[in-house]
This record gives C-alpha cells, structure tokens and sequence, in this order.
C-alpha cells in the first residue's frame, strides 16, 4: 500500500499539488468574498428595517437550508442562463460557494455582536458616545473575539466544501483523485492521497487559528 | 460655581410601561444643582426604571423631562449631547474590557468631545490619583477587582465632565469588604458639590450623604423627605414595612 503511494505520487505528485493550489484558491476566495457578503449583509440585518431584516432572514433560511451541491446546480446552470455575458464554470462555481458562506458569516458576524454583553452599549452611549463610535469602538473589537474562531472553523469548512466543485471537474484535490484514479484505476492509494492532503491542510489551519485564539485572549 | 437654587433636572408625571407592565406611574421630581438624592425601594418598584429614564436609556411613554433648561424628551433632540453632561455609573461595572484603564476614561472626551490626547490623558492621570488607581493605569481592567473596577466606572463618567451623575445600585455587585471603598468616593464626590442621584439599598450611606431620600413604590414617589425624616419619623405604612425588613 505504501509503496503504491509512493509511485503513485511520484508519478502524479503534481496533479495532487495542482489540486491543493485549486482548493486552497477556491477556500481562499470564498472565505474572502463570503466575508465581506455576510459582513454587509450582518450589519444591514442590525439596521432598523423590518423588511431587510426579513429579506435577509429569507435568504439566510434558504441557504443553510438547502444543501450546497443543490445551490451549486442551481448557480450552474441558472446563471449562465440569464447573465449578459459569458461567465466560466469555475466562476459559477464559485459564486454558488460565496452566496452559501456569507450566509453562514452572517449569523457568525450577528451572533458574535450580539453576544457582546448589553452593557457595554448602554455605558457607551450614557458617556455620550454616538451610535456610530459605540459600534466601532466598543461592539466590534470585542465582538472580534467571538467572530474570528467561528469564522476560522468556516475557513474548514469551505477547504472541505470545495471538493464540491469536483463534480465540474475544477481543479481542487478531489478532482486530482478522480484524475489519478481513472489514469491508473487505483483507487485506495489514489484516495489516501487526497485524505491526507486533506487533513495536512485542515490540521495547519486549525493550528494557526488556536495561536490567533490565544493572542485574542491575552486580555480576558 | 455651584448655585443650590438652580433647578437642573426637572420632572413632571414620568410614565413608562413594558408591555403591559406600568413601572412607573406618575413621578414629579425636582433635584437642584449640588443635591444628592437617594432613591430606595423594593426591587421591582421603578425606582432604577425611573434613573434610566433620565438620560433616556429607557425612553418614557409619557411626561417630560427638563434637564438644565432644556426639554430631554422632546423631538429633534440631540441625545448624545444630553448624555454627555449625565454621567451614569451601573451596578455591573460596564468598563470596557478590551481598553487599558486610562484608555477606558480618555476614550469619550476624546472621540466626542475632541479632546486633544494629551490634555484628556494628563485629566484621566488626576483622575486616576484621585481615586487611588493610578498604578493601575496601564492595566486592563480584568486585572482589577470589582471595588477597582467601579471606582474606574466611577472616573470614566466624570472624565466628561458631567453636571450630574446617576448611581444604579453601584454597590451591589460587589464583594462585602470592596463595598467602603466605593461608597467613599462616592461620597467624596458628593461633598465637591456634584449633584448625585443614587440608587441604593446602602441605608446607613444613603442617611450619611443625602440631602433628600425619595422612597419609590409601585411606580410612585410614596414618600419623600431629609434623611432624618425618612428613616426616623417614617410617615407611610408602606416605607415602614420596607425599612423594617432592610434594617436589621
């Protein structure tokens, strides 16, 4: 098994190294994009507008629940349908993948102001800070504490989504399996190379993010 | 230059509901400049409700507050500039844990009242000294225990340079032996002629530094009076019962 690995890898190393490269991009741009989306998308929810509110409520119970590879269909082969121009799988791809994420980055984003103690609001403004400067300077740095650990574990996830995307054939590393596997028909070796790719990737992850987690915590 | 004839926080039949809970039900009350008023009651009486109402973290249904001349509750106002000249102290603390001590105090002159940085530092560096936590200022405050804590709160709020400070129970929250060194600033401040209303079940401390105790029952000012007259020749059965069951 090991040995089988081993030339495996050896000869299709670099379709397996392609793969990383496509999911971390994938991961990357998603988490990136999706962030911004569900940030935009949290702080409108805050604002006083019953009917945004309720829009953004909508849209946020529809994409958690329905399941990602169905938002994916829906993005492939909708959108290329009704857009003026001419957009790539991979783009459609991933716009599904960015729509999906914000929705779960706003209730991270929500959740994580919203967990921040009403009392600071209420000192804020009894010292007359504006509403604005109270959010800014008050709810956001502390509400970061709650945000960033739950936006990291999204960060996971998205790595482990993205394989998603092996359906359309996008480079990412379960792509590279099925490439190595229908090369060869190896498939056990072939698929533990993925996993492992896998985990290599989660596990760095997940390191970096206890060490932002500690420094965040230096004044709690 | 404080002038005790100058009526600064004026109200008249203060009402606020929740839901169909009425907390308060009619309150009229005139505090001077350089007062300080104690407010007592049973929980659940209004009597924080009523404190709140005063720099408008609860917006009243109906009545009118008039804070130095001008009306709080009408429309158009700029709150923030209200708030800015009422200083609030809460049970909880409330400073502001990501911030060093000194920042927590020279935050809001600075943001909002675009102090210059050095003048609010060298203002919170007096103040610190003044309430004995100048060692602490480049703490933060998950370092200090609670009597440091609201003694912090307590400067935060004057760094404004408020012309009244409301105290919501600020010693309850805290540990019995953190309780004097609270209540002895407080009590400071009251002497330097800063007009003070204090929510407080401290009975002794609110005999000690009040000009006027206001007792608050069922959303109504029940009974009214100086220290003397309150505590020791209680008119109403209501106060009595109350005062029977808190002393002991």
């Amino acid at each position: 098994m090991l040995q089988t690995i081993a030339a495996i890898w050896d000869k299709y190393g670099y379709v397996y190294i392609q793969g990383v490269w496509g999911t971390i991009y994938i991961a990357v741009l998603t988490v990136l994009l999706g962030t911004v989306l569900g940030t935009l998308l949290a702080f409108v929810r805050l604002l006083p507008s019953r009917i945004l509110q309720s829009v953004i409520r909508l849209y946020v119970w529809i994409l958690r629940g329905t399941p990602a590879l169905l938002q994916i269909y829906f993005f492939y082969f909708f959108v290329p349908k009704y857009l003026p121009f001419d957009m790539s799988e991979r783009a459609c791809i991933m716009m599904a993948l960015v729509v999906n994420a914000s929705a779960y980055v706003e209730e991270i984003i929500r959740a994580g102001i919203q967990a921040v103690d009403r009392g600071q609001t209420e000192a804020a403004r009894s010292l007359g800070m504006t509403a604005r400067h109270t959010m800014t300077r008050i709810i956001l740095p502390q509400a970061i504490k709650n945000i960033l650990p739950a936006l990291g574990n999204e960060f996971i996830v998205m790595i482990k989504e993205a394989s998603l995307a092996s359906i359309f054939f996008i480079v990412e590393i379960t792509s590279a399996f099925k490439t190595v596997q229908s090369a060869t028909f190896i498939t056990i070796p072939a698929l533990a190379i993925s996993g492992g790719l896998y985990l290599l990737l989660t596990t760095v992850l997940s390191f970096f993010m206890k060490m932002a987690e500690r420094r965040l915590q230096i004044n709690d | 230059m404080i002038d005790r004839t100058k009526e600064l926080i004026v109200v008249k039949d203060l009402h606020k509901s929740f839901g169909s809970l009425e907390v308060l039900r009619g309150i009229d009350q005139t505090v001077r400049e350089g007062e300080v008023v104690s407010i007592i009651g049973a929980s659940g009486s209004g009597k924080s409700t009523f404190l709140r109402c005063l720099n408008l973290l609860e917006v009243p249904d109906a009545g009118s507050i008039v804070f130095d001349g001008q009306e709080l509750t009408g429309k158009k106002r700029n709150v923030d500039a209200f708030r800015q000249q009422i200083g609030m102290v809460f049970q909880h603390f409330n400073v502001f844990p990501h911030l060093k001590v000194i920042d927590n105090i020279t935050l809001a002159p600075c943001l909002e009242k675009h102090m210059d940085k050095g003048a609010a530092t060298q203002m919170a560096e007096d103040l610190l000294r003044r309430v004995g936590l100048y060692d602490k200022r480049d703490e933060y405050p998950t370092r200090l225990s609670g009597g440091q804590k609201q003694r912090l709160a307590i400067v935060r709020a004057l760094a404004m340079e408020p012309k009244v400070i409301l105290f919501d129970e600020p010693t309850s929250a805290l540990d019995p032996e953190m309780v004097k060194e609270v209540l002895d600033v407080i009590g400071e401040l009251a002497r330097s002629g800063m007009t003070i209303l204090i929510v407080t079940h401290e009975m002794g401390f609110a005999k000690r530094v009040s000009d006027r105790v206001l007792f608050i029952d069922e959303g109504r000012v029940a009974e009214e009076g100086t220290p003397e007259e309150l505590f020791e020749n209680t008119k109403t059965e209501r106060c009595r019962d109350f005062l029977n069951k808190v002393l002991y």
